[in-house]
């Protein structure tokens, strides 16, 4: 690839949590993003999800402060209603060829108020709801969308196939309707590609067994999610869809489309529906206060990924009842609800009558997707998702592509949201000396010095069309805006927010010298920053600026009852302006950035962070506590796809050995350190003293020494790190053996160590495949609690099964019995299949021993980052920061998180270096803003501030006060309101501007 | 029952060793009070000064209240008075190794209200040689009082009468007292709020805001308390009555799960207000809550410094 | 009382109940029109004297209302106003302020309905207790007027 033809943009398929994570990840560390979407917003499945596990977030609320970031990113451009026609060229230098869809309305001019919708005659199922409920042929994908503009859709508008109706246009105000709207077709240039087209949910009609498609009670999960969601077909009401009555007893039928080829050619594990599944059954009985009986039949319970076993503890414990039983017939009722028959593992039929049955439905790649696989060149499973390979994650098989998300195969957001910033940091490897060539910077006048000056301020209240004006006085408001003290222009405006606006708005700064602007209109969280940029555009610091929200809060709510409306907008804005003339000039701030990471930790998470960030040409220091690199991965020879580990590890050092922009340190540990995002300066143990702007934490974690099962007191047994050992020793050991056990769970998912170790199931069914294989007439025992080969893994343990490995299930509470038979072992185990006791005589048993954390207390302290109660490190944010902690500037990757396989381990090192990448790409950052400050002649040291600061942005200085961190603070002022003599103020929110709000409420 | 006079030496040898090893280069404890039934905060520099140093049952101030900033210093504390000097460690007030805390296992401090509504007649003189009686004299009489009649509120429902966290103490430990029932605060759930606003009302009408109990108060160390807040100015600085009721709750916020119920409040109000009923409100709530007692540790996190993910709030839906 | 419209003031934190608000105003639920919302970032920014400044200041009700716990934008911002929360709880409820006056909800961006119907019940809860006379400062410079 010749260097000069290096373009550095990058094209990003998919507007789903995934590719809205990999184009903020991108458009941040200086390349520019073409974001394309089929639909008319972005947001994905996610949006359409009521909580999310295993913290029950609110799904809507963590995206939409991501989905309003992209939205107005400066490089992100957001192409919607777009297919990709072609991708030709080669990495560096790719064509992209889109078709972009008519939407018939004008994006420029929509303002959302959605007159058009209320009009409009012709009522769609909803595709957000599932179907369940209906929109209208003019719509907005769903209330927070973004953008937020509605479209028309032309297969079933009125006017657009028939030539009817049109009545939308008319009652349009801001004349966006556009009818002849016509498809359009363009190119641009990427230097790389990310696909993450995701996935859609199985769809279980041609399953007779099921009766979805006859069976009005008979739901899939996702249907039941969007009854769960507050802005659902219900609101929030779990409801049996026959009748409308309230259930009290309902079942999940789990792995409907998954692990099944007899029926849906998806041998695959959906990875996903267990947790989800489990979610959705503790919101239910949360909603019906307890009166609902929740019965989930399943194979195997996967709760693999980080606090998943503890939700699925929390879920036995609220009485939720675990059948394992593939069910085999439902039959509705006459009436209403349906009758499960199943069979349990022990041989037991069973019979229950049930209110609803939810189908806990598998995630698949669809046509579309699958085409647009074949169109572009890329190599798929027979699945149809995207080929990988355990060292390169996130490549597809096509140079200069790269995916995330669901469609290399079934994942849960974070790992999806990990892969997405692995994918971005992966996609720019070749891209580097294209960086912040195509990206785009705003360079707004230099504010003028309003301090001193008497406030001015300037009202504009806005009609919204009739949006507000219909309802409000708007006249009225201006009159006694006008009156209000320090007001020195009030007027009333169409459209606040149109171009035409902000210009004039612009010239009334300069023209009456306004050195404050109220905006009494729509709300802060989707407008102010717009309002905003055009008070920097004016000359004006943009702080100086306040809302009133007398639209969603006024004259959307309060429509019927004008003259109460009229009063409570006249009070919005005189409390508007009462903060606003307490508003300062809020100063930014730059500080230097050290371009240099400390990567702490030289295994296989380690080391590719530290490729990673040379790729962009950062340096980094990886200090190892052993005296060679490579940690765990030393000891594994093989992974799941049969990759050799230790070739890999050499090729890897190798690399590092020779690349120039890393430095190893070998037997060193972090000593002391100080600093913060930007400035770390740690001194290691060595001496050596590093200055960084970024820390990633890659310490790993260790193979856990059983206790149990005679480990470490007779030579038959061992672990299986240590069968990894023996395996590429060529030990005879293992060449002589002829009986294999291996146990599962060996140190895991019991009291104190209440998780599971993830890798471990998949670790011995593809040992003992490779073993089987090599010698066919090995018998081979598995001893498990459930199988958790998820994903694409699932083959291995059909291949397992089909070699002729046995598999036998014990529960906890009856544990393998092992005791020395001579020199040889006996291993005694119940069998629920037979109810029997089985005896076998291993000559070599492995332990699956737990991944146990090295609990680094002392580092967390040091850098100001959290464990959780099993040590592991404990990230900003679980679904949607998985590799960032709430502390700026630190990171982390491997299994230091929490156990995984290798592949992960990879993508999320990607992902580490390229949310690293985002703040050592600047040489500069802003800081400040509306972040807290001290004024430290209030301070009397106590440290309140310290202890409830949820970023670590306050410490106390040599003097014993409080400082505040300006690059670190977030703003959320918990400082403010916790310090009892009001040292910490929060800029922007002062304690004297919210009294002054609360006094002109009332 | 150790004379009151046992106890005195003993704090003195100590005080006076403490400062001749260097260890301390101030020990603050009490002297006889200018009145009878008062004792005064003490600062004694030099051995000679050691000798100022007294035991008493009207030992009621909370010397704690003179640590924040100070070096090496040894304290004289009662219980409560250790406790407090605990949470001033605990909130950086002063290091951990710049205090000696001198304990004194105490069986409770005399109310001298309850004294004088025993005693009405002119008091010249108290007698004090143990700490379970004194003597009160006056023109042509002389009365035995036992102190078990006269305690302090507070110090009827100590718990924790010796200074656990003492470096050393200068008599034998004495048993806790049975703790607060709370049984007030907790019978006002059955009153209608406008009966509780009466009764609160009621309670701090004779308020003067001197502030007396803000002074008193080893809490209240902040440079500018709120209450003298200018910009913006939250509290009026008139005596209206809500005015007045806000000083008192937003002063019983601010110490709640730090209050070691020294009482030294309700000893310096001048208008005799059980301003204390604030804080056991909030102090009953933290006990009940997160079962958290302040003062008993060095490494203790604040209540309102931490937090449960399961923290209860049946009342936010 | 049946012609009493009281004066509420409402804290909301911008990320879940503020939003939560929009989105009621985007679905057109109706409520009364009875309070005034103080935004802040987080619940985590309220100060205690807030909510009795509102009532100094003769506000009949104040409603406070932010992320559900484990939803907060900060992380950790609600759990520590949680924390205070029952402290002040307690404390008011304790000195005679009428439960109904003073309500604390979670109410997530997307739980339009639960604001619509939480803002319906504090707005009949606080008719119900009348006026605030017991809680209000004599004499007040109202607004803006102070500012000034």
């Amino acid at each position: 690839m010749a260097s000069s033809k290096i373009v550095g943009a990058v094209l990003v398929a998919g507007g789903g949590v995934a590719g809205m994570q990999a184009a903020l990840d991108l458009a941040n560390a200086g390349y520019y993003v073409y974001l394309v979407e089929k639909s008319l917003a972005i947001g994905g499945r996610m949006s359409q999800l009521d909580k999310t596990f295993p913290t029950n977030d609110c799904s809507m609320c963590i995206i939409s402060p991501k989905l309003v970031e992209v939205g107005r990113h400066i490089n992100i451009e957001l192409l919607t209603l777009t297919d990709i026609l072609s991708v030709t060229g080669s990495e560096g230098d790719f064509t992209v060829a889109v078709r972009k869809n008519p939407r018939f309305i004008d994006m420029s001019k929509c303002i959302a108020c959605g007159e058009c919708t209320k009009k409009c005659p012709r009522k769609v199922g909803n595709e957000y709801n599932e179907l369940l409920d209906n929109r209208k042929a003019i719509y907005v994908q769903y209330a927070q969308a973004v953008p937020l503009k509605y479209g028309i859709d032309p297969k079933e508008c009125l006017k657009l196939t028939k030539g009817k109706c049109g009545s939308c246009q008319k009652v349009c105000p801001a004349d966006a309707v556009n009818y002849d709207d016509k498809p359009q077709d363009v190119t641009f240039k990427v230097g790389s590609v990310i696909l993450a087209p995701g996935f859609a949910p199985f769809k279980p009609s041609d399953f007779e067994t099921y009766r979805y498609s006859d069976a009005k009670d008979v739901i899939t999960a996702l249907e039941f999610e969007r009854y769960l969601g507050a802005t659902g077909p219900t609101m929030g009401q779990v409801v049996r869809p026959s009748d409308g009555h309230h259930p009290t007893k309902m079942a999940f039928l789990q792995c409907v489309g998954s692990r099944d080829v007899n029926r849906a050619d998806n041998g695959y594990c959906s990875s996903v529906c267990c947790m989800y599944a489990i979610k959705e059954a503790l919101i239910a009985k949360e909603h019906a206060g307890g009166k609902l009986d929740v019965t989930i039949f399943f194979m195997d319970v996967r709760t693999f990924g980080k606090d998943f076993e503890r939700y699925y503890e929390k879920a036995k414990a609220a009485g939720i009842k675990f059948v394992r039983s593939r069910v085999h017939t439902v039959k509705p009722e006459p009436k209403a609800g349906v009758k499960i028959s199943y069979v349990t593992d022990g041989g037991a039929v069973g019979e229950e009558f049930f209110d609803l049955a939810v189908l806990s439905h598998g995630l698949v790649i669809t046509p579309e997707t699958k085409a647009l696989s074949e169109s572009l060149g890329v190599k798929c499973d027979g699945y149809n998702f995207a080929q990988t390979t355990t060292f390169a994650p996130v490549a597809l098989s096509r140079p200069g592509f790269y995916a995330c998300g669901v469609y290399t195969g079934p994942k849960d957001i974070p790992t999806s949201v990990m892969e997405a910033s692995a994918a971005a940091a992966a996609a720019s490897s070749k891209l580097a000396p294209a960086r912040s060539t195509l990206t785009k910077v705003i360079n707004f006048p230099a504010p003028v010095d309003v301090t001193g000056e008497p406030p001015r301020v300037g009202i504009f209240v806005c009609r919204c069309g009739i949006n507000i004006a219909s309802v409000i006085d708007v006249e009225k408001v201006v009159e006694f805006a006008k009156t209000l003290p320090f007001v020195e222009y009030a007027a009333v405006t169409m459209f606040a927010c149109s171009q035409d606006s902000q210009e004039k708005l612009v010239s009334l700064i300069k023209e009456h010298r306004l050195n404050r602007i109220v905006v009494s209109a729509c709300s802060p969280r989707t407008h102010e920053p717009l309002f905003q940029e055009t008070l920097a555009a004016a000359g004006l610091n943009k702080y100086l600026y306040e809302m009133a929200n007398i639209r969603n809060h006024d004259s959307w709510v309060h429509a019927n009852n004008p003259a109460e409306a009229t009063r409570k907008a006249m009070d919005m804005t005189e409390m508007a302006v009462a903060k606003a003339a307490l508003l300062v000039p809020l100063k930014e701030n730059v500080i230097d950035v050290d371009p240099t990471a400390l990567v702490i930790g030289g295994g296989v998470a380690g080391l590719n962070v530290a490729l990673t960030l040379s790729d962009q040409g950062f340096k980094s220091v990886v200090v190892e506590k052993a005296d060679k690199l490579g940690g765990n991965a030393n000891r594994i020879k093989t992974t799941a796809k049969g990759e050799d580990v230790g070739k890999y590890l050499e090729a890897l050092k190798a690399k590092i050995e020779a690349d120039p922009n890393v430095s190893v340190a070998l037997g060193a540990e972090v000593g002391q350190v100080e600093g913060y995002v930007g400035n770390f300066v740690t001194t290691l143990t060595t001496g050596e003293t590093v200055k960084h702007g970024v820390t990633v934490i890659a310490t790993g974690a260790k193979e856990h020494k059983p206790e149990d099962y005679l480990y470490g007191r007779h030579p038959n047994v061992v672990t299986q790190l240590e069968l990894d050992e023996l395996l590429k020793a060529g030990d005879r050991k293992v060449e002589a053996a002829k009986t294999f056990v291996f146990v599962q769970c060996v140190g895991s998912r019991e009291p104190g160590r209440l998780y599971c170790s993830k890798v471990c199931c998949t670790h011995t069914v593809h040992a003992a495949v490779e073993l089987k294989k090599s010698k066919p007439d090995a018998r081979i025992f598995v001893l498990y609690r459930d199988i958790r080969t998820y994903g694409q893994k699932e083959d291995l343990y059909k291949e397992a099964r089909g070699l002729g490995v046995i598999f036998i299930r014990y529960d906890l509470d009856s544990k393998p019995q092992f005791a020395a038979a001579g020199d040889g072992l006996s291993v005694k185990v119940h069998d629920p299949v037979s109810g029997r006791h089985l005896l076998i005589n291993p000559d070599l048993a492995v332990l699956a021993a737990a991944i146990v954390s090295c609990r680094e207390t002392e580092l967390g302290m040091k850098f100001k980052v959290p464990l959780d109660e099993d040590g592991w490190f404990f990230e900003a944010h679980q679904k949607l920061r998985p590799v960032d902690f709430a502390t700026d500037g630190m990171f982390l990757a491997g299994i230091a998180h929490y156990p995984k396989p290798m592949d992960e381990v990879v993508a999320q090192a990607q992902a580490a270096a390229a949310r690293a990448v985002t703040v050592l790409t600047q040489p500069r950052m802003t800081v400040g803003g509306i972040v807290a400050e001290i004024n430290q002649s209030k301070c009397s040291g106590c440290g309140v501030c310290v202890a409830v600061c949820p970023f670590s942005a306050i410490s106390l200085d040599d003097k014993g006060k409080s400082v505040v961190n300006e690059a670190m603070c977030k703003g959320c002022g918990n400082c403010a309101s916790s310090c009892r003599s009001d040292a910490p103020s929060l800029r922007g929110f002062t304690n004297a501007g919210l009294f002054a709000q609360i006094a002109s409420a009332l | 029952m150790p004379a009151l006079e046992d106890v005195a030496k003993k704090i003195r040898e100590s005080a006076k060793r403490l400062l001749a090893e260097g260890r301390a280069e101030v020990v603050v404890g009490y002297r006889r009070g200018t009145i009878p039934l008062t004792t005064a905060p003490f600062f004694a520099r030099t051995a000679e000064e050691c000798d100022q140093l007294v035991w008493s049952n009207f030992a009621r101030i909370n010397l704690a209240n003179y640590l924040p900033g100070r070096k090496k210093v040894a304290l004289v504390a009662k219980g409560c008075d250790a406790r407090s000097a605990v949470g001033q460690v605990v909130e950086n007030q002063i290091p951990r190794d710049e205090l000696y805390v001198i304990g004194v296992p105490c069986t409770g401090m005399v109310d001298n209200a309850l004294v004088a509504a025993k005693e009405p007649r002119p008091i010249r003189e108290v007698v004090e040689t143990t700490d379970d009686s004194f003597t009160l004299k006056g023109e042509g009489y002389s009365v035995e009082v036992r102190k078990e009649e006269v305690l302090r509120r507070n110090c009827r429902t100590c718990a924790h009468r010796t200074p656990k966290l003492a470096d050393e103490l200068a008599a034998p430990e004495v048993p806790g007292a049975t703790p607060d029932d709370f049984a007030d605060i907790k019978a006002l759930a059955s009153k209608t709020p406008a009966e509780r606003l009466a009764h609160f009302k009621d309670l701090i009408k004779d308020c003067l805001r001197c502030y007396a109990c803000r002074n008193a108060c080893p809490l209240c160390y902040c440079p500018i308390c709120f209450v003298d807040e200018t910009r913006p100015q939250w509290l009026g600085k008139s005596n209206d009555p809500m005015d007045t009721l806000t000083f008192h709750l937003l002063r019983g916020l601010h110490c709640s799960g730090r209050c070691t119920s020294c009482g030294a409040c309700e000893t310096v109000c001048p208008v005799n207000i059980k301003v204390r009923e604030f804080n056991r409100i909030l102090e009953l709530t933290v006990q009940k809550e997160w079962q958290y007692e302040p003062g008993l540790s060095w490494d203790q996190k604040p209540p309102l410094t931490m937090f449960q993910t399961d923290d209860a709030a049946e009342f936010i839906k | 009382m049946s012609d009493f419209e009281p004066k509420i003031v409402a804290f909301f934190c911008n990320w879940c109940t503020y939003g939560a608000a929009d989105l009621a105003g985007v679905s057109r639920l109706e409520y009364p029109p009875n309070f005034r919302v103080v935004r802040l970032p987080c619940t985590g920014r309220l100060n205690p004297k807030f909510i009795m400044e509102a009532f100094k200041r003769g506000a009949d009700g104040v409603w406070v209302s932010g992320c559900h716990p484990g939803d907060c934008h900060y992380i950790a911002g609600n759990y520590h106003a949680r924390r205070k929360f029952i402290l002040l709880h307690q404390l008011l409820e304790s000195i005679g302020v009428e439960p109904d006056r003073l309500r604390f909800s979670w109410i997530s961006s997307a739980e339009a309905n639960k604001f619509q119907a939480i803002a319906r019940d504090v707005v009949e809860h606080v008719k119900a207790c009348g006026p605030n006379l017991a809680f209000r400062k004599e004499e007040l410079k109202l607004g803006l007027a102070e500012v000034a």
